[in-house]
């Protein structure tokens, strides 16, 4: 749902739609997600709209620049290329 | 040590210990390494001994270069186990100016090795900083690599919604 979301904002039927899922439970979860301030979402007669809540973005951008820091980032490309080395050696025994 | 200071990595490779510490100290195979791409390595000096030179030179296709580098010093050497060094001073420990070392900001570097077995090393690599803004500093260098453009990508693409909105 939330990578529907993320291509603009969706219908609860059209959200629905594409899920094996009773409209019930994907009210449900919408509810949770609303709940959590992920997504928002506002009622026009019988249609409610959901759209992504554009905070989110910039705190999913802040969660991956917390975990992929420089220093870890270095330390993948060092393992990448002791991974090489290792295969560089294998091949030259083989 | 605290979190809020230090960036604490602790990773098991999949390579023999003897591997995994000439990746890390020799400085042919630094140059591998240690730019994150598109920048890279034109030049390294390591030497492994403690008051040892630490210097590289980092140039990008942006025309970005550090020229020939404020050079830092090796701490700590034990073979095949921990290497320490730092860009507060420079070689023979001679201090370096405030954010002139290797790095933009003044760090420490500790990297331990062990052998975990069945040819796997286990390695912690802690950087030490003085304060959590340099912390944050070294947290954010890099980032037009790998997350670093899905950040960005991220970041336009929420830019577009919020001007859609």
């Amino acid at each position: 749902m939330l990578a529907r979301l993320a291509s603009g904002p969706a219908t609860v039927s059209e959200l629905a739609q594409p899920l094996s899922m009773s409209l019930p439970a994907v009210l449900q979860h919408l509810k949770a997600l609303e709940g959590s301030g992920l997504i928002r979402s506002e009622k026009k007669g019988r249609v409610r709209t959901c759209r992504l809540n554009p905070g989110v973005l910039s705190a999913a951008e802040r969660w991956l620049v917390d975990r992929r820091s420089e220093w870890e980032v270095r330390h993948d490309r060092f393992e990448e290329y002791v991974m090489e080395l290792k295969e560089n050696d294998d091949d030259r025994q083989a | 040590m605290t979190d809020k200071l230090d960036l604490v990595l602790e990773r098991t490779i999949d390579a023999p210990i003897d591997l995994v510490w000439a990746a890390y100290t020799n400085p042919e195979h630094l140059k591998r390494w240690f730019a994150p791409r598109p920048y890279e390595v034109t030049e390294c000096e390591l030497d492994l001994r403690p008051g040892g030179i630490f210097r590289i030179r980092m140039v990008g296709p942006d025309g970005f270069d550090t020229g020939h580098g404020v050079p830092g010093c090796v701490l700590e050497v034990i073979e095949g186990r921990k290497l320490a060094w730092t860009s507060a001073l420079g070689p023979g420990y001679r201090p370096n100016l405030a954010g002139e070392g290797c790095e933009s900001f003044p760090m420490t570097a500790v990297i331990t090795f062990e052998d975990a077995g069945d040819g796997k090393t286990a390695y912690r690599a802690v950087s030490l900083h003085k304060d959590e803004a340099d912390r944050e500093k070294h947290e954010q260098m890099g980032f037009h690599d790998g997350w670093g453009t899905v950040a960005g990508q991220l970041e336009e693409f929420a830019q577009s919604l919020r001007t859609n909105a």
